[in-house]
């Protein structure tokens, strides 16, 4: 729920609530008021009667029927009454119930006791609080309307500046180099969260640029001391003393040192691309790549016997020439490491895909994991584990899009240009 | 020929004037950017081996300044920063070759020696090996004067073996020089193994000595005192 929603139905409901209640309250303090008005009204009427009774000195001059507000009947000598009390009487010429006040009480004439009751109509009295009612409910129900539309309208203007601090927070990316600027707003609690969020993000971008720049270094700082080992064990290497068998040692010592140095540059080059260090872009014809690099395999394919398909069609695709080679490199690598003798390592182009398919057994596991970064399908330790890994950061950095599906044997790596 | 080395890895450094030096080149070492550039300036030299960073200064204004000086200088930068554009610049303004650290001492040697022809027989030049004579610019083989028909893997080979000769190459180095970065290495050893094996075949076939030494699970060596 909303919080505005929340604070409007929290508004809405003890408005409604207060409103009801004071209605009620307000409608007995009127009646009581107005009864109050009627009684004494009926009071004046009383002695009015009293007096004329005594000056009329007979029943015959006194009026005698409901519609003349008055009835004047005979009542036992020991009854003396006086109450006013609420009833209904039928008015003639309306033709419907109405309520009345009435008062009744006793007087003596001539001796003779008489029970008197006179009649005030409330009619008039009730159609007036209704209508007194009625205007107050109209006046509160607009009065709430009003502060509810207000309530609204401003709070949705001064909301506006969260919703867009929201929006810009989802769609925060580290990577991205979009600079994140907060919509600034004339409400204290809203800057202030800007400012932490601002100051928040500044301090994980600068960690993680950090980071990055100093994975950078030490790869870089790794380099040299792996040249000293490299160069120093071939200097060895040469010393006509050694026996065969030292030799060897010395050649397993530079075999690691190298892998170890290939490693280190292939996650170099990972951190390159995350750091978007290979912005400009030119078109690159992928099938002549694709062409140029199967000459580097040549041996690779001829002792798997791979029968190679290459796409019947070229589009010029825009992106980093040197992120180009390497994508297609790793993909070519990865297609003929993957496959079996006499299977088959195919290409096709058109203007939103590139797919590369080669033969090979199902992969055994998560297949979602394929892309990430030192996962092995196969317990080969020849590979390094990075070569996916390279290709999906690199398409992710020019804006494609690379899926995996396995079908009649074959494995199918697609990446969708747009 | 005459080497100046200027790195600042005193270890490096010294690895590669040793193996230098056992060579025939006559080396020097350089380990900062002024010494470097008083050495340049003081003396004549036909090649500088040159790292990017140095202490003092930048390696590519080094080879701006001896490249200004004598035009025919040879250069190879030793880097241990992969960066295209570092790459770019640096053959831009003059360098013959880009190594990237840790590179084989193999591969240096070889690139010192294209860059010993290119200086001394101006493009002009053959390779000599008692009965085997390689002219590098025409990528061509003798035997006897007998043409060989070699691949151009097998080629590569042959120069590299010849660039190297009396030395042990790694299997590893071998790789590298023929597929660069885009082979795994692991991968290659077999290939390796089936071009050699052609090259040998073909070299014998002609009347050449069997030079070839495989030293087991190490790599080759081009053993030029064999049959003598």
């Amino acid at each position: 729920m909303k919080l505005l929603t929340r604070t409007n139905l929290n508004f809405l409901s003890i408005s409604l609530f207060i409103f009801l209640v004071g209605l009620i309250v307000f409608y007995f303090l009127l009646r009581k008021q107005v009864d109050a008005n009627i009684n004494a009204e009926l009071a004046k009427k009383e002695s009015n009667i009293r007096s004329e009774l005594n000056m009329a000195h007979g029943m015959e001059k006194a009026p005698q029927s409901p519609a003349d507000k008055i009835v004047i009947v005979p009542a036992p000598a020991d009854e003396t009454v006086r109450a006013f009390t609420d009833t209904i009487l039928f008015d003639e010429r309306a033709k419907y119930y109405v309520p009345h006040r009435q008062l009744e009480f006793t007087t003596e004439i001539n001796g003779q006791k008489f029970l008197v009751k006179i009649y005030k109509s409330l009619a008039e009295t009730d159609s007036l609080i209704v209508r007194i009612l009625l205007l107050l409910t109209v006046v509160v129900v607009m009065l709430i309307v009003a502060l509810l539309i207000l309530n609204l309208h401003t709070s949705q203007k001064a909301w506006h500046s969260f919703y867009d601090t929201l929006e810009k927070v989802s769609h925060y990316d580290l990577n991205s180099q979009q600079e994140f600027s907060l919509q600034s707003s004339d409400i204290k609690e809203f800057n202030d969260l800007n400012r932490v969020l601002t100051a928040m993000t500044d301090r994980i971008k600068n960690d993680y640029y950090n980071l990055k720049e100093y994975t950078e270094n030490a790869s870089h700082e790794i380099q040299t001391p792996l040249a000293v080992i490299t160069s120093k064990l071939e200097v060895l290497l040469q010393s006509d003393k050694l026996p065969e068998k030292e030799l060897k040692t010395i050649t397993d010592a530079l075999e690691a040192s190298s892998k170890l140095s290939r490693l280190n540059k292939t996650l170099l080059l990972l951190a390159k691309i995350e750091n978007r260090q290979f912005p400009e872009t030119k078109e690159v014809d992928l099938k002549e790549l694709i062409q140029n690099h199967l000459e580097n395999f040549e041996e690779l394919i001829e002792t798997k016997q791979i029968q190679v398909k290459l796409p019947e069609s070229s589009f010029p695709i825009k992106m980093n020439p040197f992120l180009a080679d390497i994508m297609i490199a790793n993909l070519i690598k990865n297609g003929l490491r993957h496959n079996v003798k006499g299977g088959k390592l195919e290409f096709d182009i058109n203007e939103e895909k590139l797919i590369v398919s080669n033969s090979g057994e199902r992969i055994q596991g998560d297949e979602e994991q394929l892309f990430n970064r030192f996962y092995k399908a196969s317990s080969s330790d020849k590979s390094t584990g990075l070569g996916l890994a390279i290709v999906q950061k690199i398409c992710e950095v020019s804006g494609f899009q690379v899926q995996y599906a396995y079908h009649e044997n074959l494995h199918q790596f697609s990446i969708f240009f747009k | 020929m005459k080497i100046l080395i200027i790195e600042d890895e005193k270890a490096l450094s010294d690895a590669v004037v040793n193996y230098l030096t056992a060579e025939d080149y006559l080396c020097e070492a350089a380990y900062d950017y002024e010494t470097a550039v008083e050495k340049t300036e003081l003396y004549d030299y036909d090649c500088v081996l040159v790292d990017i960073n140095l202490p003092g200064g930048s390696g590519l204004d080094i080879i701006r300044l001896v490249k200004k000086r004598k035009k025919s200088m040879g250069i190879i930068i030793i880097s241990a920063r992969n960066s295209l554009d570092d790459k770019i610049e640096g053959l831009d303004i003059g360098a013959d070759h880009y190594l990237t650290k840790p590179f084989h001492l193999a591969e240096l040697n070889a690139q010192l020696k294209s860059i010993h022809r290119r200086i001394n027989f101006d493009g002009n030049n053959q390779i000599i090996i008692n009965e085997i004579k390689i002219l590098p610019d025409a990528h061509q083989v003798f035997v006897h004067d007998n043409l060989l028909k070699l691949t151009k893997k097998e080629y590569e080979l042959m120069q590299f073996f010849a660039a190297n000769k009396n030395k042990v190459i790694t299997k590893t180095g071998l790789a590298e020089h023929l597929w660069g970065d885009y082979m795994e290495v692991a991968d290659s050893y077999d290939f390796i193994y089936g071009h050699i094996k052609n090259l040998r075949k073909k070299l014998l076939a002609n009347g050449c000595r069997d030079y070839i030494q495989t030293i087991y699970g190490v790599g080759y060596k081009f053993d030029t005192s064999i049959g003598n």
